[in-house]
């Protein structure tokens, strides 16, 4: 199976895909092809996904989750690796963050992301997710099953790198590009006293609302109004300083 | 996008996620809601990088702000470098940053009972404002507030005597009864090579 794997062998992918989808109709009921091999071919989808050609359909990008995972569970080997992608795109940072919260280390959350969108796509192709529409349910359930067998002691993480070392370079470490200080630290700055305490007790110290308002003789309710209000106003000082 | 749009979290909701405190029923709403709602994953994630850029700032240093031990403690645990005064209503400290501290601390000792918020402005003999905050929380019974300057802003302060006056927050700070007041002689920015030598 692993020889299917776009560019394994040093053979470009056989295919990249379509770059659109029809949201009513098209791959709805479609066979199902199984055992097809799974194929993320990111700098290839990226090529596509824009380029929509046909007056009926609609750019990936626009089309509903559930039918990306009809396309894929539908295509042959190859011929969804678009929709793939798209998917991927869509679902690795939930994963990821999902990860973080329940394993507090970025790499393994980066490593879930991978090995369950591998195992979701996997399964898309096999016929064995039986109900696409909800793919987002799938995707959150699976994640749950590998923390829980991470947590477990399990040896799946190891044996998934395994089989799908040859993906590694094309999974992206992580989303969108981060906060930098020079952006953030004046935004922080400009919050109120009282609201930036309250905002490095709760993100840095990681102290209970109930501790932060023990700690400044005030109430839990208005700790979660300090914090609600200088998260908005963090916000919008970021925004204001987003770099055109 | 979504095919499951149900009523979205607050982007401040969705930051709860991210909190010590939030209950499991709560993280399993906002998985549920996420795992089914682009718009709000991306929010989730911006929430994220949010509170680690603040909590990066913190781990190195880069915050003035009024403190609690809990922070100091963090940063007790990360490994960064902290300067430490205390003094308390009326007197005077000799202080200076060296080259390798991340962070000045000073604890100002008074008797804060029945204050919920102080002012602070600092202001060299001059006149001239250094700097100044307001509405900053106090526990009732406090006998001392903790404040923390990066040592990169006190590296670059002017040496000469500078006076922290702390007052009672009204309306208009200008007139909020005056609580202490501290006196820094900053000695400016040291290095310990140079000074042993």
């Amino acid at each position: 199976m692993s020889r299917d794997f776009p560019g394994q062998d040093g053979s470009p992918a056989r295919s990249a895909g379509k770059s659109y989808c029809h949201q009513r109709g098209g791959a709805t009921g479609s066979p199902v092809r199984r055992g097809a091999s799974l194929a993320i071919d990111v700098f290839r989808a990226r090529r596509y996904v824009s380029h929509v050609t046909r007056s009926n359909a609609i750019p990936l990008a626009a089309c509903e989750d559930g039918v990306l995972a009809r396309e894929i569970a539908a295509s042959d080997a190859g011929e969804a690796t678009a929709a793939e992608t798209e998917l991927y795109r869509r679902f690795a940072p939930r994963v990821r963050l999902y990860g973080y919260k329940h394993l507090s280390d970025r790499g393994a959350a980066d490593d879930l992301a991978q090995q369950v969108m591998l195992v979701v796509i996997t399964r898309l192709r096999a016929g064995e997710v039986h109900e696409p529409d909800q793919i987002g349910s799938f995707v959150l359930g699976t994640s749950r099953m590998m923390v829980a067998g991470q947590r477990r002691g399990e040896s799946r993480r190891a044996a998934l790198h395994a089989r799908f070392d040859a993906q590694d370079a094309m999974v992206q470490p992580s989303d969108g590009v981060a906060l930098d200080r020079e952006r953030i630290a004046p935004c922080l700055a400009a919050v109120r006293e009282r609201e930036r305490t309250i905002l490095l007790l709760t993100f840095y110290a990681e102290k209970s609302t109930n501790e932060i308002a023990d700690a400044l003789g005030t109430t839990a309710g208005a700790i979660r109004v300090g914090r609600h209000r200088a998260l908005a106003s963090m916000r919008d000082c970021i925004e204001a300083r987003r770099p055109s | 996008m979504s095919t499951l749009q149900t009523s979205c979290p607050s982007f401040s909701d969705l930051a709860e996620y991210w909190t010590t405190d939030i209950v499991p029923a709560d993280i399993e709403r906002i998985e549920r809601h996420i795992f089914e709602c682009q718009r709000c994953a991306r929010l989730l994630t911006e929430a994220d990088q949010l509170r680690t850029a603040i909590g990066d700032l913190a781990q190195a240093g880069a915050i003035h702000a009024f403190v609690t031990d809990a922070v100091l403690n963090r940063w007790a645990r990360d490994g960064v470098r902290v300067r430490s005064y205390a003094l308390g209503p009326g007197e005077t400290v000799r202080c200076a940053v060296w080259a390798d501290d991340d962070v000045l601390v000073t604890r100002l000792r008074g008797d804060f009972t029945g204050i919920t918020s102080v002012d602070a402005e600092m202001r060299f003999d001059t006149g001239e404002e250094w700097g100044q905050v307001t509405d900053v929380p106090v526990r009732n019974g406090a006998t001392e507030l903790v404040f923390a300057l990066p040592a990169s802003l006190v590296r670059k302060a002017p040496n000469a005597p500078m006076r922290l006056t702390l007052r009672s927050a009204v309306a208009d700070s200008t007139s909020g009864n005056v609580l202490a007041e501290y006196v820094f002689h900053h000695e400016g920015a040291l290095d310990r090579r140079t000074r042993d030598g």
